[in-house]
C-alpha cells in the first residue's frame, strides 16, 4: 500500500443537459482495497466509472487514477486500469483470444508475451477452451467471464467491475468472486459496484453508498449492514394463539399468521439462536425457517427515504437489476 | 507499466490497432476486395471497351479506356478508403467496442492515425486492384498498347495521399453517424457526386467557363489529375500543385480527424 490513492475525486460534477448524473462526487480509495459502490440505479456509478477510464467527460472537479489525472495524464491513468463493464462491448470481428490479445496490445504488450497472457486469463475464467469462438458465439455466463479475462489480460493495478454479477448463475457468481479475491489479495486494487449487499459484504474492505450523484456515506459492509434489519421466517408445528414472548433487546418487531411467524430483527445471523430457543422454551416445534437479510432497498429507505428499486431517468448506464433475487436470498432458497 | 517507453515511432499500441483494422478487411475479400473487382470489370467492359470505342479524348491520343483508367482507380481508392474509416468506426461505435480501444493509453493522435492508416491502405490496394483489372482489358484488346506507369513513384504518393485524404474524411464520418442510414448519406450524397464532376469519366477542359473554375472547388479534380498525370503524363493542373494540394488537405482532415477525437465527439457521451 502506498500513500497515492488507488482513486481520489473531488467535486466531480457530470452534467447532461439539466440532468446532474454527479453531483460533487468526493471519494477516495486506497491502494490495494477492495471497495465496494453501492447504489439505486442512476444513483451515478457507472457515469463515475465512464469518467475514471475516459469514456465519458466531466463536466467540472477533479479525478486521479493512481495519481494521474484522468484528462491531463490519462495515458497512465487508462493504463492502470482494467475495466470489466456492464454491458457487452466485446468485438465481434474476431475470436476471443485476439480480442484479448489486442486489449494487451493496446495497452503496449509486445505480441508474444500478448498471446501468453491471453492464454492465461482465458484460463483463469475458465473459457480457454473456447478461445477460437467469436463472442456471439458464447453463452451469457461465458460473455461475462470474458470481459473480466478482458480486463484481466493488461495485468492492471486497478481493477473495476461495474455489476459484474448481475443476472449470472450461482456457480459463475461464486466462481467470479473467487477470481476477484484471488487478484485482491495480490494487491489489485478493486473497485467494484453492485445492487446485492451481501455481495459487497463478502467481497469489500469499505463501501460507498451513492445516491443523486453523490456518496452518501463510506463504511464498511458490517457497519451498512447492522443499520438495516433482517427477517426470519419461521413455520411451526403448531399455531400459536399469540405472539411468543422474546428478548426485546434482539427482536424488534414479531407477528403471527396461522402456523407462521415473523420476527424482524437487527442481525438475523446472531439473533436466529436466541429465537428458536425461545420458541421451544415456550413449548413450540419448529418445522421450518428462513433468514432474509436486510436489503439495500430497506437501508436505502433509511438512509435516503427514497424508494431505491425504482430507476431515475437519465442514467441508463445503471442496470437495473435491484428486483432480481439477491445472491444471499438465491443461495438460501437453492440450499 | 509505464506507456512512455513506447512512444517514439510507432508504438506497440499503435501497431496493434492498425493491424487489427487491417485484419478486419483482410479476412473479408468478399466484402471488401470482391465487390471493387466485380464493379471495375463491368465498368471497364462497359466504359472502356463498348463505349470506350466510340469516345475520344485529347484528340484521340489516348484511347478512353486508358483516359479512364486512373479515374477508376481514384474512385475505388477514394471510396474504400472512406468507407473502411466511417464503417470501422461507426460500427465500433454502434456496438460499442470501440471502448477497448478508447479506454487503452493510445492518444488521440495514435488511435486517429491507425484508422487512416489501415484505410488507406486498403484505398491504395483496391486502386492496385482496379489498375491491373484495367491494365488486363487493355492488354487483352488487340487495338491497344501494353499500360506503361509514366511517373510511378509520383503515382505511388499521389494515391496514397488520395486514399490518406478520404480515409481522413472518413474517420469525420464515422463519428458524426447517428446509425447506418447516415454513412449511405454520406456515400449518395457528398462522395459520389464529388467523383462524378471530379473529372474521373470526362477531362476537365471538356467543360464550359463557369463550370471549369467551379470544378476546382472539388478536391477530386486534383486527385483525379494527380493519378493521371502519374499514369499518363497528362495533365490539367500542375502536378506538383495538385500534391500540394492533396497533403495540405489530408493534413487539415487529419488535425480535425484527432481534435474530434480528443473532444469526443461522438464517442463520449
Amino acid at each position: 500500500m502506498t500513500d497515492t490513492a488507488a482513486i481520489e475525486v473531488s467535486d466531480l460534477v457530470k452534467e447532461y443537459g439539466d440532468l446532474r448524473a454527479l453531483d460533487g462526487l468526493d471519494l477516495r480509495v486506497e491502494d490495494g482495497e477492495f471497495f465496494g459502490l453501492l447504489g439505486p440505479n442512476g444513483a451515478g456509478k457507472t457515469t463515475f466509472i465512464e469518467i475514471l477510464v475516459g469514456l465519458t467527460r466531466k463536466t467540472s472537479g477533479h479525478a486521479e487514477v493512481f495519481g494521474h489525472d484522468v484528462v491531463d495524464d490519462y495515458r497512465n491513468a487508462r493504463d492502470a486500469i482494467g475495466l470489466a463493464p456492464q454491458e457487452f462491448n466485446v468485438d465481434r470481428f474476431f475470436p476471443i483470444r485476439e480480442v484479448l490479445e489486442h486489449k494487451a496490445g493496446y495497452h503496449g504488450i509486445p505480441p508474444e508475451e500478448a498471446g501468453e497472457r491471453a492464454d492465461e486469463a482465458l484460463k483463469r475464467v475458465g473459457i480457454y477452451d473456447k478461445r477460437d469462438e467469436r463472442f456471439d458465439w458464447l453463452s451469457g455466463g461465458m460473455k461475462r467471464r470474458l470481459l473480466l479475462a478482458r480486463a484481466l489480460v493488461t495485468d492492471p493495478d486497478l481493477l473495476i467491475l461495474d455489476e459484474p454479477t448481475a443476472g449470472v448463475d450461482v456457480q459463475l457468481r461464486r466462481d467470479l468472486w473467487n477470481v476477484v479475491r484471488d487478484l485482491n489479495a495480490n494487491g489489485t486494487t478493486v473497485l467494484l459496484t453492485t445492487h446485492y449487499i451481501e455481495e459487497a459484504e463478502r467481497l469489500c474492505d469499505r463501501v460507498a453508498v451513492m445516491d443523486e450523484g453523490s456518496v452518501l456515506d463510506v463504511a464498511t459492509p458490517e457497519d451498512l449492514m447492522s443499520r438495516g434489519t433482517d427477517t426470519i421466517t419461521i413455520t411451526l408445528a403448531d399455531q400459536p394463539r399469540e405472539v411468543p414472548a422474546f428478548d426485546r433487546d434482539a427482536v424488534l418487531d414479531a407477528a403471527v399468521d396461522g402456523d407462521r411467524l415473523t420476527v424482524r430483527v437487527e442481525d438475523g445471523g446472531r439473533a436466529v439462536a436466541d429465537v428458536v430457543t425461545a420458541l421451544q422454551a415456550a413449548g413450540h416445534q419448529v418445522v421450518d425457517l428462513d433468514v432474509s437479510r436486510t436489503s439495500l432497498e430497506e437501508i436505502f429507505v433509511q438512509m435516503t427515504g427514497d424508494d431505491a428499486s425504482t430507476a431515475r431517468d437519465g442514467d441508463a448506464g445503471d442496470g437495473g437489476a435491484s428486483d432480481e433475487e439477491s445472491p444471499a436470498q438465491a443461495e438460501v432458497s437453492q440450499a | 507499466m509505464s506507456v512512455a517507453s513506447s512512444i517514439p515511432g510507432l508504438s506497440t499500441g499503435t501497431v496493434t490497432l492498425v493491424r487489427r483494422e487491417i485484419l478486419r478487411y483482410v479476412r473479408r475479400p468478399r466484402n471488401t476486395f470482391l465487390p471493387p473487382f466485380i464493379n471495375n470489370v463491368l465498368y471497364f467492359a462497359v466504359f472502356g471497351v463498348i463505349l470506350g470505342e466510340r469516345i475520344g479524348s485529347y484528340g484521340d491520343a489516348i484511347p478512353y479506356i486508358l483516359f479512364v483508367l486512373p479515374g477508376l482507380v481514384v474512385l475505388g481508392a477514394v471510396s474504400n478508403g472512406f468507407e473502411n474509416a466511417s464503417f470501422s468506426i461507426f460500427h465500433g461505435r454502434w456496438n460499442e467496442y470501440i471502448h477497448e480501444v478508447l479506454t487503452s493509453p493510445l492518444s488521440y493522435g495514435q488511435t486517429t492515425f491507425a484508422y487512416v492508416a489501415a484505410s488507406t491502405l486498403r484505398g491504395v490496394l483496391v486502386g492496385v486492384i482496379i489498375a491491373v483489372v484495367g491494365v488486363a482489358f487493355t492488354v487483352a484488346h488487340p487495338a491497344y498498347d501494353l499500360v506503361s506507369i509514366a511517373h510511378p513513384l509520383y503515382l505511388a504518393v499521389a494515391l496514397t495521399l488520395v486514399a490518406a485524404l478520404f480515409a481522413c474524411i472518413g474517420v469525420v464520418g464515422g463519428l458524426w453517424a447517428r446509425d447506418f442510414d447516415y454513412l449511405t448519406v454520406l456515400n449518395q450524397f457528398l462522395i459520389r457526386p464529388l467523383v462524378f464532376f471530379g473529372g474521373v469519366f470526362y477531362p476537365l477542359d471538356a467543360l464550359d467557363g463557369l463550370f471549369y473554375t467551379l470544378s476546382f472547388l472539388n478536391p477530386m479534380v486534383f486527385t483525379v489529375d494527380a493519378v493521371r498525370y502519374g499514369f499518363l503524363d497528362v495533365n490539367v493542373l500542375n502536378p506538383w500543385l495538385s500534391l500540394g494540394v492533396l497533403a495540405g488537405a489530408t493534413a487539415v482532415v487529419f488535425a480535425i480527424d484527432v481534435a474530434l477525437v480528443k473532444r469526443g465527439y461522438g464517442l463520449t457521451e
